[in-house]
């Protein structure tokens, strides 16, 4: 398999570039492939257990439980393309969860326009601490993950806000065209984030800073903006994911996303986007976050002890960085 | 001071500069102990130590004072004691991230690893869901529990050359899953008289549980200074190629780095079981952003090579003071999180801020 064949070949046309010829085309290959091929063995093996796996009624419901899960991950694709890495989304979903069932009774449904700008707001001044004072991403969302969560737990008196004006929530539960609406929202993220990183520069701008940073910066790529915009996204994705999670539980809560920075991570690195940066796409994230919905769902249909899972995403993660990370990247690791 | 080891003499015979430097945050910012500190940059990177650990000592000393003409309630003798008690837990905690620290490298494993090894002692030990009493030989085993996912951890990251964070990350769903695995839905009540003596009973004043995190302290402090394991770990996060290049088996050290780490979170994490009379899966929640919150205060680069136990020690307890003081002026407990999360960015940041324009790429 030659590099541009690889390149034609794939089924993701929203990958990056395959750097390197020959050594590497294999790794390249099993990337392309395996997060689907994956996805579909897990289907079929759960389907032998449980015909009625594979209803559409059934498919149905694991896409609307995985549309929060989907949005948190397409949302840190985007900075993990960049080279770095958000571990506050988890956190900002649940304090956005808790501010959109507070702001209800003033804005009506509106209230998730105010709470998504927020979220985006402070996945931009994560951005921008990063950028400018230079500090590693990993810390720089570390702090932000116990000043979100923080925040959160002091705004709700570390209760659970329940929403009691039902109409302002329905749109993002309800079913449109007997599909559910929360699917709809999650595949409308996906589309624009996927247009905008595929029709525009950006897409270029943010596989390039992941790739080779010096390089984009020499030419002429503004990577500061980029990397902000990036963790700005991130952001507003997380602030959606928590608009969404109201929708499911009718409440927000500060502990409402806390188990979800793991999944989340889970399905951008099982979907094969390196953690090193400049390879993979929202496409992968998507097929990613399947597949652990997909797990979770099979698991308490085999009716395995929930520590499983637990254990299950520790292995994944570990297991599908080592596969997909690019180590000609990493001359000291730290 | 490094000639007493050994261990590196020819590393320094190849670069001086950033070895001669590690000695130095052993030294605690003590003086008259600097023989290989010759070189200009040396000195430097001395001084450079010294200046953060006065700057930490400082920022401790402001927080004091600042409490103390707050609150009547700070100034007693009774409050230093719980101050103490407090941070026992967190010391012996920020003493193990030191090491994986100093590497350069970073972990996020202590929740998982601390609910592990805190299922793992309730059950061992006299408690009320077995008939398991194997008191002193429980927690032993524990210890060595933790030193088994520090030294799992280490493997990983060094076999399959993932960054440390990922790999920690994963440990921590891991240990957090074999803890929900073990907790089965019953609550181990620990009814080792022993072991809850550590939380109950006092010696001079403290309680026993204290006594252990000092001697843990010193123990940690006299591996990092006296021993390869201390000693690599600073010269490898300071100029990792270097060492590689002088022949040092990098990949071990780091590994065994993690190991020491893990022995002190199983001990942390049987404390924290005495502490709280029972197996708790979620006993280590935060522990992790609060031991490097420590260190970093107490002047440790995240980026490696500088810090050190001692050091980490004063970031402990100015972390220690801050959540007395915060709560004895009555501000809500949830907010000492958010002020946890805005000040380790602020150290990290203050830290690199000189620097930073010759800093490459920051991922």
């Amino acid at each position: 398999m030659t590099e541009t064949a690889v390149e034609t070949t794939g089924p993701r046309d929203d990958d990056g570039p395959a750097p390197g010829a020959g050594r590497r085309s294999r790794r390249d290959l099993a990337l392309l492939f395996m997060p689907g091929a994956v996805l579909v063995l897990l289907l079929l093996a759960l389907s032998t257990r449980n015909p009625d796996l594979l209803s559409p009624d059934s498919l149905l419901a694991i896409a609307d439980s995985a549309a929060p899960l989907m949005v948190l991950a397409i949302g840190v694709t985007v900075v993990i393309l960049c080279g770095g890495i958000d571990l506050s989304i988890a956190a900002l979903a649940a304090l956005s969860s808790v501010l959109f069932a507070l702001w209800i009774p003033l804005f009506g449904a509106a209230a998730a326009v105010p709470v998504i700008a927020v979220a985006a707001l402070a996945g931009a001044v994560q951005g921008l601490v990063h950028v400018k004072a230079k500090v590693n991403s990993f810390i720089v969302t570390l702090g932000g993950l116990a000043l979100w969560s923080g925040i959160a737990l002091v705004i709700s008196g570390a209760r659970t806000v329940p929403v009691t004006d039902v109409d302002a929530i329905r749109w993002a539960f309800t079913t449109v065209a007997g599909l559910p609406s929360a699917v709809l929202i999650a595949l409308g993220a996906v589309v624009v984030l996927g247009a905008v990183l595929r029709l525009t520069p950006a897409g270029r701008w943010v596989r390039a800073v992941g790739h080779a940073e010096q390089a984009a910066r020499l030419a002429g790529i503004p990577v500061g903006a980029v990397k902000v915009a990036a963790f700005t996204t991130s952001g507003a994705c997380a602030g959606l994911a928590g608009v969404l999670l109201v929708a499911r539980t009718f409440s927000g809560a500060p502990s409402l996303g806390a188990t979800l920075l793991l999944p989340a991570v889970a399905a951008v690195v099982v979907g094969g986007t390196a953690i090193t940066g400049g390879f993979g796409g929202i496409g992968r994230t998507v097929i990613g976050a399947l597949i652990v919905i997909v797990l979770r769902v099979g698991l308490s249909l085999i009716g395995v002890d929930a520590g499983f899972e637990s254990i299950i995403y520790g292995v994944l993660i570990i297991g599908a960085v080592a596969v997909t990370i690019d180590r000609t990247k990493l001359d000291v690791l730290k | 001071m490094a000639g007493d080891t050994a261990p590196h003499a020819p590393t320094r015979t190849l670069e001086p500069a950033p070895l001669a430097g590690a000695p130095a945050p052993g030294a605690g910012g003590g003086n008259g102990d600097a023989p290989a500190a010759t070189s200009g940059r040396a000195r430097a990177t001395r001084s450079a130590d010294v200046v953060q650990t006065r700057a930490s000592l400082i920022a401790l000393a402001v927080l004091v004072v600042v409490f103390a003409a707050i609150s009547p309630q700070f100034r007693t003798a009774g409050n230093l004691q719980q101050i103490i008690d407090a941070a026992a837990v967190l010391a012996v905690l920020a003493t193990g991230i030191t090491f994986v620290l100093m590497l350069g490298a970073i972990d996020l494993s202590l929740p998982g690893v601390i609910g592990a090894c805190a299922m793992t002692v309730s059950l061992l030990v006299a408690n009320s869901r077995n008939t398991q009493d194997l008191g002193l030989l429980g927690i032993a085993l524990t210890i060595l529990l933790g030193a088994a996912f520090g030294l799992l951890s280490g493997v990983l990251s060094t076999r399959l050359r993932i960054p440390t964070f990922m790999t920690t990350l994963g440990m921590s769903a891991i240990g957090l899953g074999i803890a929900t695995i073990l907790f089965a839905g019953v609550r181990p009540v620990v009814l080792d008289e022993s072991l809850g003596a550590w939380a109950s009973h006092r010696i001079a004043g403290f309680t026993v549980m204290s006594l252990i995190a000092v001697a843990a302290v010193a123990l940690g402090w006299a591996i990092q200074r006296w021993t390869r394991i201390g000693r690599y770990a600073a010269a490898i996060g300071g100029a990792e190629d270097i060492v590689l290049l002088s022949g040092v088996p990098v990949a071990r050290y780091k590994t065994l780095a993690f190991g020491v780490a893990g022995a002190f979170y199983g001990l942390g994490a049987v404390m924290l079981t005495a502490r709280l009379g029972s197996g708790v899966v979620e006993a280590g929640a935060g522990t992790d952003f609060a031991a490097i919150t420590a260190a970093v205060i107490g002047g440790t680069l995240l980026s490696g090579g500088r810090g050190g136990v001692l050091q980490s020690m004063i970031g402990v307890l100015a972390l220690t003071v801050l959540a007395n003081g915060l709560i004895l002026t009555g501000v809500s407990p949830y907010v000492q999180q958010a002020v946890q999360g805005v000040i380790v960015v602020l150290a990290v940041a203050v830290a690199t801020w000189p620097v930073r324009r010759r800093l490459g790429v920051v991922k």
